[in-house]
């Protein structure tokens, strides 16, 4: 079967058995993902809330271990998951006018800037804090004598914990829009509308909002 | 069914123009750029305000700027604006809910103000103490527990 | 709504049988068998530690095991009953099951996400076996930090991981049933045409997606700090491990409305029907459920009272909790009153139903002593304690999984089970469950503390531990003797007719039993109010007396 580039080949708007129609299933995915994105938000809650915690807790600390983190890089993150953000929307634009080529291309764009994210943090972030043995443990090097060094580890912990768990979530993202682009690409046969687009945007959207909120609290706000 | 009958127009067909898309993204980018200027000049704007007072500012804009980002994104970017009330409860109720966490504040704001032997509130101190810490102020530290050094 | 069905057609236990058509089904009504089965297993699983923590506690000095085998006894008991039996029983089995049909639907609205559910949950039940037996998991169930992440031995990280991964199972059904009950009810089934039974379930739904990712991300913390030193709730980095506290019971005070809330629709289902009589107050009932969601979130320092929590919070925690027993008393006096001018059917669902009602309040009364900040020290970590929630889960959930088992086993399974030995069963769960438990409010005020694997600072205590052995013992032979009767029925039984209770409700009316594949043939149109039930009428035809007049 050839494949081509410009039209979707699959068939289109299948309902399945336990739906009487096409609009109650879009209206039924819609709210089961968002459901499933309250149970998200939960999750992320526990972490800021234990960064609140704590961050009330040991301020004058918190502050000063907030310096260790450069705003630039992650503005400049910021930026490109908010491109993500707006290409993924982009992509459910294009899938909702059955435009093969112009999704491929907002997903595959999406997918560059989440790459993008991961190395910039790896590189800039992670890996030298790393070399520095900044990082909690047994290893955990500090020399600051302002700061004693276990409210630092504890600092650390959170940063670790809270944005391990956002690049965690980034990365499952990257897998998924991967094997969503290779579905469409083929035609698979189970790439009926444009849903799992909408339901992957959901899910993109969401960890974007939770850098949202991350970036202030983490590398803004103290200042 | 019983539900779709009742609402005559479905809203899940609503494809989110382009433009519109486009006016998302560069008030997105606007909001961030403010955000940052905003820290950046804060220590200087606020130079005569009490600590408590500048902290409680900054902090009431960063996270009105990113309540206001992530109204665009959940709103535009998701399309929540042309859903049904359901998935707008959906879309807020988590965001609601979390709120019910801070609760606890409640505990740690009064923690420390029941005297406890050994643990006054002169310390200044907002955690519990460490286990090698004296039980009193001006008491000698404890030599019975070990705690390993975290400063090296 | 239409009651014709075609008895030629297969129903959905006939639609293959091979096991592959069993593991990859996709059939709400396969996957809550898949499930009846697995919890079953699980719920053997938890008695026999039950049994081991019971027998050890005849003695004063604690003879058969040590105390740190003891630990492990009491924390798989907990673990497993909590995690792998009452959170998932009956929303997974009974709610999997009736939802769609309750609501017209011909199957959840994700069967996908439905069978893959039960794949976590088996993932989650099977690694936490495995921790069970490779060591051992000795932190009781609820992980409390630095036990659980400092001082503690054994498999603590695979069990945590395994209740992880069994909440992700919570949460995918949990999303399930709201996404179904949003958007599959047939038409006509207007949100007060609903029976309690789905506005339960969607509570306790809306407390699983709320509550659960808080403990699942708790526990992952707990897991970090083991694993990788990210000491979240660690003291020694000026951590806090009450905020580990605060965070579990967070989520797991509402989990004991996960448990019970279930229970309650199976409750009002059972009430109604056997009392042949609306529910009363239906409106309040079903609001009740939903106060009992809310308020549910709002009480969990109770758990917390001695635990340096501010004595502050402590009071406003438990000023919440007294509240939060209104709606559970509104169900109960609602529950009470159906019976009132009803006409009364004691058949086995129906004495497991009075049993839950007789139970759960003592169990919910008992609370109010344990809200009380005061009367809580006395008591905290003692068998009161644990007397008191026993009467609640046990006394609550395993009761109504009972009754639920009891009364939709012919819609289930379309055969009749001995109903007389079911009677004598059920009063026997009553009798054994109380000769446990009663002991327990006792020796537990006496001062008898939980998870102690021996008493000889008190011997005079043996005698209470004594009859709580006694009456488990009585509860074990209760529980294994529908195991035998109902897999009898399953071979020999006889067929059972569409509707043997005649009860109200699509699954009964509109239904064969059991099932077809897709539940109805078309789509049933609702009309007419919910618990359509006619006391006076049946009560005459009861007596051979002639119908009521109408003028």
């Amino acid at each position: 079967m050839a494949i081509s580039l410009n039209k979707m080949n699959q068939p289109q708007d299948v309902v399945y058995e336990q739906f009487e129609d096409l609009a109650q299933q879009q209206e039924t995915y819609v709210i089961g993902m968002w459901a499933f994105l309250v149970t998200e938000v939960m999750f992320f809650g526990v972490m800021f809330m234990s960064y609140v915690v704590y961050r009330w807790k040991y301020q004058p600390y918190f502050y000063a271990l907030h310096q260790e983190l450069d705003w630039r890089i992650g503005g400049i993150n910021t930026f490109i998951l908010l491109l993500s953000s707006f290409s993924v929307a982009l992509a459910v634009h294009f899938h909702q006018k059955k435009k093969k080529m112009q999704t491929l291309a907002c997903l595959g764009f999406t997918n560059l800037c989440a790459l993008a994210f991961l190395v910039i943090k790896m590189l800039f972030e992670y890996i030298p804090k790393w070399n520095h043995g900044h990082y909690p443990g047994p290893g955990f090097t500090w020399d600051n004598p302002n700061i004693p060094g276990n409210i630092a580890q504890l600092w650390y912990s959170l940063y670790f914990g809270t944005t391990g768990l956002h690049g965690l979530h980034v990365l499952i993202g990257i897998i998924l829009f991967s094997v969503l682009m290779f579905m469409i690409a083929v035609d698979h046969p189970a790439i009926t509308d444009y849903l799992p687009t909408e339901m992957l945007g959901l899910y993109w959207h969401f960890v974007d909002i939770v850098w949202i909120f991350l970036y202030p609290l983490y590398y803004l706000m103290p200042k | 069914m019983s539900e779709h009958a009742s609402h005559a127009h479905d809203h899940s067909h609503h494809i989110t123009p382009f433009f519109t898309l486009v006016k998302t993204l560069m008030l997105l980018a606007v909001l961030m750029v403010v955000t940052i200027a905003w820290a950046q000049i804060a220590p200087e704007a606020l130079k005569g305000v009490p600590p408590a007072m500048a902290s409680l500012i900054n902090n009431l804009i960063a996270m009105g700027i990113a309540f206001v980002k992530a109204v665009a994104v959940i709103m535009i970017f998701m399309g929540v604006k042309y859903q049904s009330h359901v998935v707008k409860t959906y879309a807020a109720l988590g965001f609601v809910w979390f709120l019910m966490m801070f609760i606890m504040f409640a505990d740690y704001g009064t923690r420390h103000w029941e005297s406890v032997r050994g643990w006054t509130p002169e310390t200044k101190q907002m955690a519990l103490p460490r286990a090698d810490e004296p039980f009193e102020p001006g008491m000698p530290p404890r030599k019975d527990i070990h705690i390993p050094d975290q400063h090296h | 709504m239409t009651t014709q069905v075609a008895t030629e057609e297969k129903n959905y236990l006939q639609e293959g049988h091979t096991l592959a058509s069993w593991l990859l089904t996709k059939d709400h009504k396969r996957i809550a068998v898949l499930y009846l089965i697995s919890v079953s297993f699980f719920f053997l699983v938890g008695s026999i530690a039950a049994m081991m923590v019971r027998l050890e506690l005849t003695s004063p000095r604690g003879v058969l095991m040590s105390n740190e085998t003891y630990n492990k006894a009491f924390t798989a008991h907990g673990a497993v009953m909590i995690f792998f039996f009452l959170l998932v029983a009956i929303p997974a089995v009974f709610g999997n099951f009736l939802i769609p049909i309750m609501i017209g639907a011909r199957d959840l609205a994700f069967p996908r996400l439905n069978l893959l559910s039960w794949y976590f949950y088996m993932a989650g039940g099977t690694m936490f076996l495995i921790a069970m037996m490779s060591g051992g998991v000795d932190a009781g169930w609820t992980f409390y930090t630095p036990l659980s992440s400092i001082y503690s031995n054994g498999q603590i990280t695979l069990a945590l991981v395994a209740a992880f991964v069994s909440g992700f199972s919570s949460i995918f059904t949990g999303v399930n049933f709201i996404a179904t009950i949003h958007k599959m009810r047939a038409p006509g089934m207007t949100w007060w045409r609903l029976p309690l039974y789905v506005w339960s379930h969607y509570a306790a739904s809306l407390i699983i997606i709320l509550g659960t990712p808080v403990v699942a991300i708790t526990l992952l913390l707990v897991v970090f700090e083991r694993v990788a030193k990210i000491g979240i709730f660690s003291p020694e980095l000026g951590g806090d491990p009450v905020l580990f506290q605060h965070m579990f019971w967070f989520y797991s005070h509402p989990a004991v409305y996960i448990m019970v809330l279930p229970g309650m629709a199976v409750i009002s289902e059972v009430m109604a029907c056997f009392s042949r009589n609306k529910v009363f107050g239906y409106k309040f009932v079903a609001l009740s459920s939903l106060g009992i969601a809310a308020l549910g979130f709002i009480v969990w320092g109770h758990h917390m009272f001695v635990s340096s929590q501010s004595m502050y919070q402590g009071i406003v925690f438990s000023f919440t909790s007294f509240l939060v027993a209104v709606p559970s008393a509104i169900k109960v006096f609602n529950w009470s009153l159906t019976m009132y001018k009803g006409s009364v059917w004691l058949a086995s669902p129906m004495i497991y139903a009075l049993g839950f009602i007789g139970l759960f309040t003592v169990g919910g009364l008992t609370g109010l002593y344990l809200a009380s900040t005061g009367t809580d020290v006395h008591v905290t970590a003692t068998y009161f304690v644990v007397a008191h929630f026993h009467y609640v889960m046990v006394g609550g959930t395993l009761l109504a999984f009972l009754a639920a088992l009891h009364f939709w086993w012919p819609k289930m399974f379309g055969v009749l089970y001995p109903e007389a030995i079911a009677k004598w069963n059920a009063l026997l769960v009553f009798i054994g469950f109380n000769l446990t438990f009663l002991p327990q409010f006792v020796v537990g005020y006496l001062g008898m503390p939980r998870r102690y694997h021996y008493y000889y600072f008190a011997p005079e205590f043996q005698v209470y531990h004594v009859m709580s052995t006694l009456g488990a013992s009585a509860l074990a032979i209760s529980l294994i003797t529908p195991a035998f009767y109902l897999t009898y029925s399953l071979f020999k039984g006889p067929k059972a007719p569409p509707n043997p209770w005649a009860a109200k409700g699509l699954e009964w009316e509109a239904c064969a039993s059991p099932p077809i594949k897709h539940n109805f043939h078309g789509v049933p149109v609702v009309v007419g109010d919910v618990y359509d039930y006619d006391a006076e009428a049946e009560e005459r035809a009861l007596r051979g007396l002639p119908p009521k007049e109408t003028h």
